[in-house]
C-alpha cells in the first residue's frame, strides 16, 4: 500500500502546515509502518535550506564540520542545526547541484535529502508517531507539504529509501508516490547512459528525476504531470509540488485510491478520507480521482522571508 | 431509534455494539461519527435498517444479506462488495469498485462512482445517480447497472451478461460491448427503479450488453481476443 497525502492553502497565507500533515499521515498510518516523512513549503528562505543526511561513517560532528567548511567554499553559511537525524543548513544563494555535490563528496552514506528556497523534507524510519518526535513537524508554518507513510514492498527501508523524494539537483521539487512504476528500470538504464545518480532502488524515485527533466525542458508542472501519464507505467498515484505550483497524477487504471477534499480555498488530497476527515472541516467536497487524471493548483507569491502571514479579506474556518 | 456512538470507538466496538443491538431485537440503528473509516456495518445478515450518519471508508455493508443500509454521505472502496439481498444506499459519492461481485439487493449512488463499479456483478441492480468511471460492469455476470450521467472508459468490458443502461454520455465502450437504444419498455422500469429512490434521470437511456464473441475463442477473431488481453 503506503500512504500519501497533500495539502494546500490556495490563498498562499502561511498556515499550520506542519500540524495538518501529521493529522492526515497518522490517520492513514494504517496504510504503512516503515517510513515516513513530509515535505514542507514554508517561509522564504534567505537563500537556501539543505536538510542532510551525514551518514552512518564516522563521528557525526567531524561530518558537521565537513558539511560546513565543503558548503562555506561556495557560499556563506548562515545558520546551522540539527533536527533529528538530519542537518540543517541556511546557506545563501549557491547553485544547488554544485552546493549538493559538494556536500554529497564527503562519502557515499552522505545525501543531501532536500535543497529549496522554501522546500524542507524530513523523514525517518518508523511510523508518523515517530516523525512527529524525531521532528518539530507540527511548529512548522507553510503554504502547501506532501506526506508519505511507507509499506515497502521492494526495496529496502531506511532513511535514503523513504518518502517524500527530492528531485535531486531541481530545488523546491518533492514528490510522493503510492504505486508501482513498471518501467523503471527501463527508465533509469536510460536516465543513467546520459548520468543522471539514483541514489535508491525505489522506484519511486524516478517520478522526481523525470518530472525535473520536464520542467527544464520548459514545461509547467502540470504540463510534466500530463507527459507523465505516457511516459510511466504501472499503477501510480503521486502528488508532486513545486514552490509556486502543488498537482496530482493518476494512472489509466484507476489502480491506486487518490480522495480529493476541497473546502474554502483548501485542498487537502489522500488516499483515504479518513485522512480528509482529520484536518478538513464538516461540510467539504470529496470525491475519487478518475482514470488519468491530473490537476494542479498555483501558489500564489504571498509567503515573504519575514514569515508573516499576509492579511486575508473575511473570518474562515481553517483546518487545524 | 437507537445510536451507536462512533467517537472513541475502534471500528471492531462499533460492530460489536451493532451486532449486540441487533441481537437484542433491534431494528433500526443510526451510527454517528463513523468518521470515514473501513469496513463499518459489514456481514448484517438481518432485516434491519441502519443508517450511517457521515463518510464511510472501504468496504461497508459489506457481504451483508437482507440489510437496509443508508450512508449519509460518501463512501470508499467496495461500498456494499458480495451484498447477497437487501439494499445500501450512498447518498454522496462512492470510491472504486462500487458494488462489486453483487448476487442481489439494490445498491443506490446518488452521486458519482468512481471506477470498476459492479465489476463482475452477478445479479441485483446498481443504481449510480451521478456518472461512473474507468471500467464500470467490467466482466459483469448478470444483473443490472443504470447510470443516470455520463459513463467513463471502458465499459462494460469483457462483460458476459447482464444489462448496463447509461443516461449520458459514454466515453467509451470496453472490448465485445455492444450498445442499442433502451426500448420504452425498458425505460419505464429504469424510470420506475429511479422513482423508488427519488434519484432525478434524463428521459433517454442508451443500452450495453455484452457481444459474446469472448464466450468461446474462435481464432478467426483473433483481433478481438488481443484487445481484449
Amino acid at each position: 500500500m503506503c500512504g500519501i497525502v497533500g495539502f494546500l492553502d490556495t490563498s498562499g497565507a502561511l498556515g499550520p502546515v506542519g500540524a495538518t500533515l501529521l493529522g492526515m499521515l497518522e490517520a492513514l498510518a494504517g496504510r504503512g509502518p516503515d517510513s515516513s516523512g513530509v515535505a514542507l513549503w514554508g517561509p522564504l528562505a534567505p537563500g537556501v535550506v539543505v536538510r542532510i543526511k551525514v551518514g552512518e561513517e564516522g563521528a557525526a560532528d567531524a561530518r558537521w564540520r565537513e558539511v560546513v567548511r565543503r558548503a562555506g567554499r561556495l557560499a556563506r553559511v548562515e545558520a546551522t542545526t540539527w533536527e533529528g537525524s538530519l542537518l540543517r543548513l541556511v546557506v545563501a544563494k549557491a547553485e544547488v547541484g554544485e552546493l549538493a555535490a559538494a556536500i554529497e563528496a564527503i562519502g557515499s552514506d552522505v545525501e543531501v535529502v532536500s535543497i529549496g528556497e522554501r522546500l524542507e523534507i524530513v523523514k525517518q524510519v518508523g511510523p508518523p508517531a515517530n516523525l512527529a518526535r524525531e521532528f518539530d513537524v507540527s511548529r512548522r508554518r507553510g503554504t502547501h507539504g506532501l506526506g508519505h507513510t511507507r509499506l515497502s514492498t521492494e526495496s529496502k527501508v531506511d532513511l535514503s529509501h523513504s518518502q517524500p523524494f527530492w528531485a535531486h539537483g531541481t530545488a523546491d521539487l518533492a514528490v510522493v508516490h503510492n504505486g508501482h512504476i513498471t518501467n523503471y528500470h527501463r527508465l533509469r538504464r536510460i536516465y543513467e547512459q546520459e548520468g543522471v545518480r539514483f541514489y535508491t532502488e525505489n522506484d519511486s524515485e524516478i517520478i522526481g528525476i523525470y518530472l525535473a527533466r520536464k520542467l527544464r525542458q520548459g514545461l509547467s508542472l502540470r504540463g510534466a504531470l500530463e507527459a507523465s501519464l505516457h511516459d510511466l507505467d504501472g499503477s501510480f498515484s503521486y502528488l508532486a509540488a513545486t514552490k509556486a505550483a502543488f498537482g496530482f497524477a493518476k494512472d489509466p487504471f484507476c489502480l491506486k485510491p487518490l480522495l480529493v477534499g476541497e473546502s474554502g480555498g483548501v485542498i487537502a488530497v489522500a488516499n483515504e478520507e479518513i485522512a480528509l476527515q482529520a484536518v478538513l472541516p464538516a461540510g467539504y467536497r470529496a470525491r475519487e480521482a478518475g482514470a488519468r487524471a491530473v490537476a494542479t493548483w498555483e501558489v500564489p507569491e504571498r509567503a515573504g522571508p519575514s514569515g508573516a502571514e499576509p492579511r486575508r479579506a473575511g473570518a474562515r474556518r481553517r483546518a487545524a | 431509534m437507537n445510536i451507536v456512538e462512533g467517537k472513541g470507538r475502534t471500528v471492531r466496538q462499533i460492530n460489536e455494539a451493532i451486532r449486540r443491538l441487533i441481537d437484542a431485537g433491534e431494528r433500526e440503528l443510526l451510527v454517528r461519527h463513523p468518521g470515514a473509516r473501513h469496513n463499518l456495518a459489514v456481514a448484517i445478515v438481518q432485516n434491519v435498517a441502519i443508517v450511517i450518519d457521515g463518510p464511510v471508508g472501504y468496504y461497508a455493508g459489506g457481504m451483508s444479506d437482507g440489510v437496509r443500509l443508508t450512508i449519509r454521505d460518501s463512501a470508499g472502496w467496495g461500498v456494499a462488495e458480495c451484498l447477497m439481498s437487501g439494499e445500501v444506499v450512498v447518498d454522496g459519492n462512492a470510491g472504486n469498485g462500487a458494488a462489486a461481485s453483487i448476487r442481489g439487493g439494490t445498491v443506490v449512488i446518488r452521486g458519482d462512482a468512481a471506477a470498476r463499479a459492479g465489476v463482475a456483478m452477478k445479479g441485483g441492480l446498481l443504481l449510480i445517480g451521478g456518472g461512473c468511471g474507468y471500467m464500470t460492469g467490467f466482466m459483469m455476470q448478470r444483473g443490472t447497472i443504470i447510470v443516470c450521467g455520463d459513463a467513463g472508459e471502458a465499459l462494460a468490458d469483457s462483460m458476459y451478461e447482464g444489462l448496463i443502461f447509461v443516461g449520458g454520455r459514454i466515453a467509451e465502450l470496453g472490448n465485445d460491448a455492444v450498445v442499442s437504444d433502451a426500448s420504452p419498455g425498458e425505460v419505464q422500469e429504469i424510470r420506475a427503479a429511479l422513482d423508488r429512490y427519488g434519484v432525478p434521470g434524463p428521459a433517454a437511456f442508451r443500452k450495453v450488453v455484452s457481444g459474446r464473441k469472448l464466450w468461446n475463442y474462435d481464432k478467426r477473431e483473433l483481433g478481438v481476443w488481443k484487445a481484449a488481453f
